[in-house]
């Protein structure tokens, strides 16, 4: 009779003493790079990485529920085979068939990224879908809507329950799914990165090129991200009132700057800068080499010893091109964890 | 016997399992205050409240506020023998519609008596730039720039005569550089003390006025909009903020 008793109270305190403890790391999934990488910026923090949040993001960000009429998704603009750029279309397309005024960049290796947006006017990954969900030619739904949709929604309210526990949807913990799917997002498999971890050669043109770019590019566009996530201008012909990173900052010295995106996957991207200007490469190039517009904060590295730009040869630009092709990642595009 | 054995053991279990997750909390007194904004319109302190037409005295213009909120946070409070206690998680909107969120509630104050409140208008510059929060700093209630991360540490929106289009709208904040908008202020309740006892009510009253948003700014019919953290949202809720004040304790 008493063991019985000491058995279920036995029982009873373990199951208590359990649930005080904190969740156990439940796997062992979690952000893979290859050592050349730096250490990444977001260390997630609160926003415990499991396999289930990612999933729940992923859900998430393929599933029109989070606007305002449930036609656009995060994918509608951001689409795998592109790099989880748009379509190859200049300017996206959002709810009713509007339009903003930027090109949408490419989604990969997100968590090294200190800023988000071509203006960096976003500091920090976890609170970047407010900003596509909320605005009104993208997906127009504002916050408490868009939680109630899911807190009425029968299997996202159980999905979420089970990952953040026993209470209603909020914000925070849509954020935090979304982030674990962004964040996961890394692309380090390239040509380029195989040839980084010695599992490939490159050819005589890419090499030539790879060479090119470390004088000619890489002061910006750094390795191994291609990117050094600075704001600048880099000479492009002002069409329009955007002033990137003066808006952010209302310094005039800033105008007009805008974040330099990495260049991974770039083949796979176009169209070409924050407003999809250039369809080609080729294009990129002539700019650089003969398009730099001279202008108040144009970046001091494109205008050295007087000169404007960055003189490139016929053979440059063909070199060039070879070695930015290497940089597609084929197995980012096509890995079957990212897609639904 | 055996019976009072079970008893035993089943008690102890049951006190060992209730309180092996529960920090010491076993002081006695401890209570609850609560701090009050009550709203005031202009240095007259007359009446302040949403929908209702009120002329500025100031810019001598008309205006019907139909919203009117703004961050409380980092609630501290003086005891008598000069130590403070720091409310964990302390993040309110003070929100003047008559729904009672001009209120905001410290709970499980070490009981004492109290000599000094000090708090935060607007939001700390770390949880500025922390990503996703709840409560209070969820994005979700309105009070968070989505293209320009940081909080709106104050909004006021109405409609206003004078005003080009007839509406105004004021959205400001800013967390860093010269234009960081957020103060902390503290104020001392002069010779009567505040007692915490967890029985008698502990409620601190405080002033704000909403008018001096615009204490030498331009009229409506000029600015009737800001939303952003710029050098005018600065110099307004630096306005707002520099003459809140505390008017009495209820005990
Ligand atoms: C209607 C098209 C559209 C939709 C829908 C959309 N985006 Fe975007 N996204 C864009 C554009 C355009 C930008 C660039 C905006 C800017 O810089 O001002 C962008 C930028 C971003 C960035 C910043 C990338 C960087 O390098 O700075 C992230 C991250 C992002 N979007 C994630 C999302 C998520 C998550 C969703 C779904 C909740 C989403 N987007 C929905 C078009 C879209
Ligand atoms: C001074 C810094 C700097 C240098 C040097 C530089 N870039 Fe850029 N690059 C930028 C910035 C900033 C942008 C984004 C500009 C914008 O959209 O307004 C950009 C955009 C691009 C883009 C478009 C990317 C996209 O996703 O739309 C390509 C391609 C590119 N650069 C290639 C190059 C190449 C190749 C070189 C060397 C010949 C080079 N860049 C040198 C700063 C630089």
């Amino acid at each position: 009779m008493i063991s019985h008793k000491i058995r279920f109270l036995f029982l009873f305190a373990l199951i208590w003493s359990y649930s005080c403890q904190d969740d156990q790391d439940k796997s062992d999934f979690g952000l893979t790079y290859p050592d050349y990488f730096p250490a990444p910026h977001y260390q997630f923090g609160k926003n415990k990485l499991t396999r289930e949040g990612f999933e729940l993001g992923r859900a998430l960000f393929f599933d029109p529920i989070l606007s305002i009429d449930s036609t656009i998704s995060c994918e509608s603009c951001h689409a795998q085979g592109h790099a989880f750029a748009d379509h190859n279309t200049a300017l996206s397309t959002g709810i009713a068939g509007l339009s903003g005024t930027r090109n949408s960049p490419a989604l990969f290796n997100l968590a090294w990224q200190p800023i988000f947006m071509w203006d960096g006017g976003i500091n920090h990954i976890e609170v970047m879908p407010l900003a596509p969900i909320t605005n009104e030619v993208e997906m127009g739904q504002d916050m408490e809507g868009a939680i109630k949709k899911l807190n009425n929604h029968p299997t996202y309210s159980k999905r979420f329950r089970s990952i953040f526990g026993e209470k209603p949807i909020d914000s925070q913990q849509l954020f935090y799914a979304l982030a674990q799917y962004m964040s996961m997002l890394v692309s380090y498999n390239s040509k380029y990165d195989q040839y980084r971890q010695g599992k490939s050669t490159l050819t005589a043109d890419e090499d030539d090129g790879l060479q090119i770019f470390r004088a000619k590019c890489a002061s910006c566009h750094t390795e191994p991200l291609f990117t050094d996530y600075s704001l600048r201008n880099n000479g492009l012909e002002i069409l329009n009132d955007d002033l990137g990173y003066g808006r952010i900052t209302l310094e005039t010295s800033d105008n007009h700057k805008f974040k330099v995106p990495s260049l991974r996957n770039i083949a796979l991207t176009y169209p070409y800068m924050h407003d999809g200007r250039f369809r080609t490469l080729d294009q990129v190039l002539d700019h650089y080499d003969s398009g730099i517009v001279q202008y108040t904060n144009l970046d001091p590295l494109l205008i050295q010893n007087g000169q404007l730009g960055i003189p490139l040869s016929q053979e440059d630009k063909l070199k060039l091109k070879a070695f930015l092709h290497t940089l597609s990642d084929f197995t980012f595009t096509s890995n079957p964890l990212y897609s639904e | 016997m055996k019976f009072l054995n079970s008893i035993l053991i089943f008690s102890t279990f049951l006190f060992l399992t209730f309180t092996s997750c529960k920090k010491e909390d076993d002081q006695p007194k401890q209570g609850e205050v609560t701090i009050e904004f009550d709203h005031v319109w202009g240095s007259a302190e007359g009446e302040f409240s949403l929908n209702k037409e009120l002329t500025h005295p100031m810019l001598g213009e008309k205006m019907t506020f139909t919203l009117f909120k703004y961050y409380v946070s980092n609630v501290r409070l003086k005891a008598k023998d000069g130590s403070w206690y720091t409310m964990p998680e302390s993040y309110f909107i003070v929100d003047a519609d008559a729904s009672g969120s001009n209120k905001v509630v410290v709970p499980n104050v070490p009981g004492g008596e109290y000599t000094d409140v000090e708090m935060m208008f607007g939001v700390d510059s770390l949880r500025n730039a922390s990503g996703a929060q709840t409560g209070a700093l969820d994005p979700a209630k309105g009070m968070f720039w989505s293209w320009n991360s940081g909080y709106i540490m104050v909004k006021a929106e109405g409609t206003a005569p004078t005003s080009t289009d007839g509406t105004f709208a004021f959205h400001l904040g800013g967390f860093k550089g010269e234009n960081k908008v957020q103060t902390v202020k503290s104020y001392n309740f002069g010779t009567t003390a505040l007692v915490v006892d967890g029985e008698r009510e502990a409620e601190i009253h405080m002033l704000a006025n909403p008018a001096r948003l615009w204490h030498g700014a331009e009229k409506l019919a000029v600015k009737s909009k800001n939303h952003m953290p710029n050098a005018l949202a600065k110099s307004m809720t630096t306005n707002f903020y520099d003459v809140v004040r505390f008017d009495h304790i209820h005990n």
